[in-house]
């Protein structure tokens, strides 16, 4: 017995120092303390010795458990030790990463824009791009002879003219979604931001034939000014920051009375005025209260309702943020330009 | 449209101490902007943006009209001093008169027209007019013609004088241009008409291209003697279409198409003889043509103060708004609870209805001076379009390595063949500004390849989307406007964009089918390609790009394109996820390896499986080969299947039996064989 004892020690000792990691070490714990191993084998031995033996016998092989779990403890503390002389790693090298793609700035401000105007209870709506001249136009409060409405300014498309609709055009703002969601509402009251692609006869610097604008529209029974200019001052600190502040000066559209321009305060200068604005303003966009005219189109009475619209360029809103110089650069899809956002 | 004004000459009709800055200050606040102020010597000069609507203020009398309203309404001392001269008699100077003979073929084209003929002397004139015509850009040439221009620049009513002697037989006829008729006009420029426009001709010539330009022939020169002062309004659109297709505006043309005042046309001229007799000794020979056939009337508006005080948000005192609107030069009324204004003879066509006297008061009354508030009432309970998902999307489509390109949605007609729909099929513009944007593209596909090929030598890798709009052409009405989601990867294959498109249904939590691509393409290889399903539904098409494409877009990589219609899959629910108990029971593994037809799609093999056997929880392919050994044409796949029960661990018996079963199906529909 004392010899079997020794053996299995040994045996042990010997496995032990040859391990190499913590796996090898586990299994070779199952060995030694595991259903068939060596000590427990012993143990049903036990019964064949003479009754007198059989306490001392338990003893020994109890003491030889002990030092086995011991020897595994130590071997187990040495193999953590060990571990701490692996080469430490150098924190600045690259890691292994997974492959990000990168947003379309144009994509970027839609998001933002859109959150905004949630958190004013507006909902997102899509419509058409390629429209009718009544919604685009005609609806609008803008007369047949309205410059907008010649092709020299607005695409138009091959079809045929629908009696009550007219020509199909490429819308050029978003506002042909003013009636159409009249339409689709009925009864106000209506909060609505509309984000499509527009399209206009012209390139340059400013210019791009297909651009984004963003369109809000609100109508309720009582709606004003001061709340145009509320709203346009909470979207105006929420997007270019708590100290820009905005403006309406009179203007002119044919869908909205009174109408606005919005101006910001240019955060180049702070609104002393520099060579990039106009005397420490930047125009933002357009604005005004929707024409009774656009409510009679959209069958909802001008005298119990009332509201206003707001819409102007996303692209001219983001190149205002992030000093981009040239529009038409959104559009050139370099991909050294799209892997800056 | 822009105009230039010298504060000094502004000065001449705005009497104020307020320095030019203020005045700007105050304009700009309530009226038309001045975008810029610039020092010029002692002077300022200011450049102003008047809008479409107001060409009563595109002068510098007009600007004077409006600043002097603005400050007196904001408790300014101003006051407005008329041009001097507005009132001079017309009357002959002379016993014996020229007689001028008028006619106008139609009065659509000319709504007043008035002439006079004057003896003069030419010559340079004073230096305070040669000054000012310089500082707005315009070049002085002598008294009578410089006369022409400061009146229209004072007072924004365009005129024109011609050389009486040179008009045949002294007669003037305003007609419609006939077509093919030429003009050469002040410029030297010979220009061929577009039928239609308005021109004059005496008994011979063409004299005029009306309110555009006069002609070359009957123009002043140093040697004249006799004029025409000549002062009229002509039909906008007329006006607009003309030089439209000559693609020539002037600026009298600019201010004839927004239409002028008819009431002040006998004033501007009365200002200009008046000025003729001081720079040029100028006496009247004729009797005064005025030819007015239909008198401009101004509308009465009436507005309540209640509906004023709800557009402004405010309460505004019924004496203020009287203030105001007198001051603008509106005739008012007050009654019981509302007011009753005329507009001057110089609003007459802008000011239509109430709303618009509620833009006259806020502006002038001051737009910052309005309080800032928060829309309140009701927010409308309204779904969002399943664009705000599409951020969402966007978003989940970068993380998995892909970049968003925004391309123009009209695209050329040689794009568009790459594509296989005929030109004839697809939704085409009447007016391109350029071949390249002619047609509104059918799929993304092209546009993406396009941005490829100018990338490729960049990156060596690149993976990019776009969601857009799409247009197909219909028999009726608009065209169908899709949203579609377009993939394009470069140096890429089959297995990659299909496993992107997996993810994506993972991410949209739908389920996706991949069935054979059944139907000819000019995009993808249809052995290389497969059609993407939702039930029975076809929602798109992925694959490895054709060869004629990618010679087209001069692509070097194998490219892998696919487009899915996001319209289409936002219209069925997304699946829901009820909750399955996590089972208690381990599952009993087991694979199944047998010899099948190469063409036998893996699809089929696992769903023929699944069908045989309701205990089967999850099955994988996990191995496919072909091999000689196997037989002609033939394939080894081996699958996994995990047999699972909620009750208790399969007994191998059941398991036993589910094999047969399945084998059996295998071997019966799909003709495999099994390897043991």
């Amino acid at each position: 017995m004392d010899n079997k004892i020794r053996q299995i020690l040994g045996d042990a000792q010997e496995k032990i120092t040859k391990v190499k990691d913590q796996k090898s070490l586990n299994d070779l714990y199952v060995e030694f303390f595991g259903k068939n191993s060596p000590l427990n084998n012993l143990t049903s031995e036990i019964s064949k010795l003479r009754a007198e033996d059989r306490p001392k016998a338990g003893q020994k092989i109890n003491a030889a458990k002990s030092e086995l779990e011991r020897l595994f403890e130590e071997a187990k503390k040495s193999s953590n030790a060990k571990k701490h002389h692996i080469a430490a790693v150098d924190p600045t090298a690259p890691g292994k990463k997974q492959q990000i793609g990168h947003l379309h700035l144009v994509s970027q401000a839609i998001e933002e824009i859109v959150d905004i105007f949630k958190k004013l209870g507006f909902t997102l709506q899509s419509y058409p791009e390629v429209d009718w001249d009544w919604y685009a136009f005609e609806s609008l409060n803008m007369p047949a002879e309205h410059p907008a409405r010649d092709d020299w300014e607005t695409f138009f498309i091959k079809s045929d003219i629908d009696p009550k609709y007219g020509k199909q055009v490429l819308t050029p703002h978003t506002s042909n979604g003013q009636v159409r969601e009249m339409e689709i509402v009925k009864k106000p009251p209506i909060r609505m931001i509309n984000i499509s692609r527009c399209y206009r006869r012209q390139i340059d610097v400013s210019h791009t034939p297909m651009f984004h604008q963003f369109e809000g529209l609100l109508i309720d029974q009582n709606v004003s000014i001061s709340q145009l200019k509320g709203t346009f001052d909470y979207f105006a600190s929420e997007f270019f920051g708590k100290k820009r502040v905005t403006r309406l000066r009179p203007h002119h559209f044919r869908f909205t009375e009174p109408s606005f321009e919005v101006d910001i305060t240019c955060d180049i200068c702070d609104g002393r005025g520099c060579r990039l604005c106009k005397e420490g303003w930047l125009e933002l966009g357009g604005a005004g209260m929707v024409h009774p005219n656009v409510l009679r189109a959209g069958k909802i009475d001008p005298d119990q309702y009332m509201g206003f619209a707001f819409g102007w360029g996303v692209e001219r809103t983001i190149s205002m943020k992030t000093k981009l110089p040239d529009i038409r650069l959104f559009y050139q899809n370099d991909i050294r330009f799209l892997e800056q956002f | 449209m822009n105009i230039i004004i010298p504060i000094s000459w502004l000065r001449d009709y705005l009497k104020t101490d307020l320095a030019a800055k203020t005045i700007a200050n105050y304009l700009t606040a309530s009226g038309p902007s001045v975008e810029k102020t610039e020092k010029k010597g002692d002077d300022y000069i200011f450049d102003i943006e008047v809008t479409t609507n107001r060409a009563d203020a595109s002068s510098v009398f007009g600007i004077a009209r409006e600043a002097c309203a603005i400050l007196k309404s904001n408790g300014q001392k101003a006051e407005l001093i008329e041009p001097k001269g507005l009132e001079t008699s017309l009357e002959p100077d002379v016993t014996v008169t020229n007689p001028l003979d008028v006619s106008i073929a139609d009065p659509k084209l000319c709504p007043r027209f008035c002439a006079i003929v004057l003896r003069i002397k030419i010559d340079q004139s004073p230096a305070i007019v040669k000054n000012r015509l310089t500082k707005c850009g315009i070049r002085p040439i002598n008294n009578i013609v410089d006369i022409t221009n400061y009146v229209m620049l004072e007072t924004g009513q365009p005129m024109h004088a011609f050389d009486f002697d040179k008009i045949e037989n002294s007669k003037m006829l305003l007609r419609a241009s006939k077509e093919g008729e030429k003009i050469t006009t002040l410029d030297g420029i010979k220009r061929q008409l577009p039928k239609g426009s308005i021109v004059i001709s005496d008994a011979k010539k063409l004299i005029d291209l009306c309110g555009i330009m006069g002609a070359e022939n009957s123009q002043i020169t140093s040697r004249t003697q006799r004029v025409v002062f000549f002062v009229q309004s002509y039909n906008p659109q007329i006006i607009r279409k003309t030089t439209q297709s000559l693609a020539f505006r002037t600026d009298a043309a600019a201010r004839f198409e927004k239409g002028v005042d008819l009431e002040f046309i006998p004033q501007v001229l009365s200002r200009a003889v008046y000025l003729a007799k001081k720079f040029a000794g100028a006496k009247i020979i004729s009797e005064l043509v005025d030819i007015y056939p239909k008198k401009q009337e101004s509308k009465t508006i009436r507005l309540s103060f209640a509906k004023l005080n709800k557009y402004l948000g405010i309460e505004i005192e019924p004496n203020k708004v009287i203030q105001i609107l007198t001051a603008l030069g509106f005739k008012c009324v007050l009654e019981i609870a509302q007011i009753k204004a005329t507009a001057p003879s110089w609003r007459a066509t802008d000011i239509e209805a109430d709303v618009d006297l509620i833009e006259e008061i806020a502006r002038v009354w001051g737009y910052h001076k309005l309080p800032s508030k928060l829309p309140t009432g009701e927010v409308p309970q309204r779904e969002n379009n399943t664009l705000t998902q599409v951020i969402e999307l966007k978003k989940a489509l970068r993380y998995l390595g892909l970049s968003e390109a925004i391309t123009y949605s009209i695209i050329s007609k040689s794009m568009l063949a790459q594509t296989g729909v005929a030109p004839k099929d697809a939704v085409e513009l009447t007016n391109p500004l350029s071949e390249e944007w002619q047609f509104m593209r059918p799929t993304i596909i092209p546009s993406l390849l396009d941005v490829l090929g100018k990338n490729q030598n960049l990156e060596s890798k690149i993976k990019l989307f776009e969601i857009a709009k799409t247009y197909d052409k219909q028999k009726k009405g608009l065209p169908t406007q899709d949203l579609k989601l377009a993939f394009a990867l470069s140096d890429s294959n089959f297995l990659e964009i299909k496993g992107l498109v997996e993810n994506l249904f993972q991410i949209l939590q739908r389920e996706a089918k991949f069935t054979k691509f059944n139907v000819p393409s000019a995009l993808v290889d249809e052995t290389q390609a497969s059609i993407v399903k939702m039930g029975d539904q076809t929602i798109g098409g992925i694959g490895t790009l054709k060869e004629p494409p990618s010679e087209y877009f001069k692509l070097t990589t194998p490219i892998a394109i696919g487009e899915l219609n996001l319209s289409k899959i936002y219209a069925q629910a997304p699946t829901t996820h009820s909750y399955h108990p996590i089972p208690k029971f381990p599952p009993v593994i087991e694979d199944i390896s047998a010899i099948y037809s190469v063409h036998t799609p893996l699809g089929d093999i696992t769903s023929e499986a699944k069908k045989a056997s309701d205990l089967i929880k999850k099955i994988e392919i996990i191995d496919v080969f072909e091999d000689p050994k196997l037989g002609e044409e033939k394939k080894s796949v081996t699958f996994r299947l995990t047999f699972q029960k909620s009750s208790s661990t399969p007994t191998p018996e059941e398991v036993n039996d589910e094999k047969t079963k399945i084998i059996k199906a295998l071997e019966t529909n799909l003709r495999s064989k099994i390897r043991k």
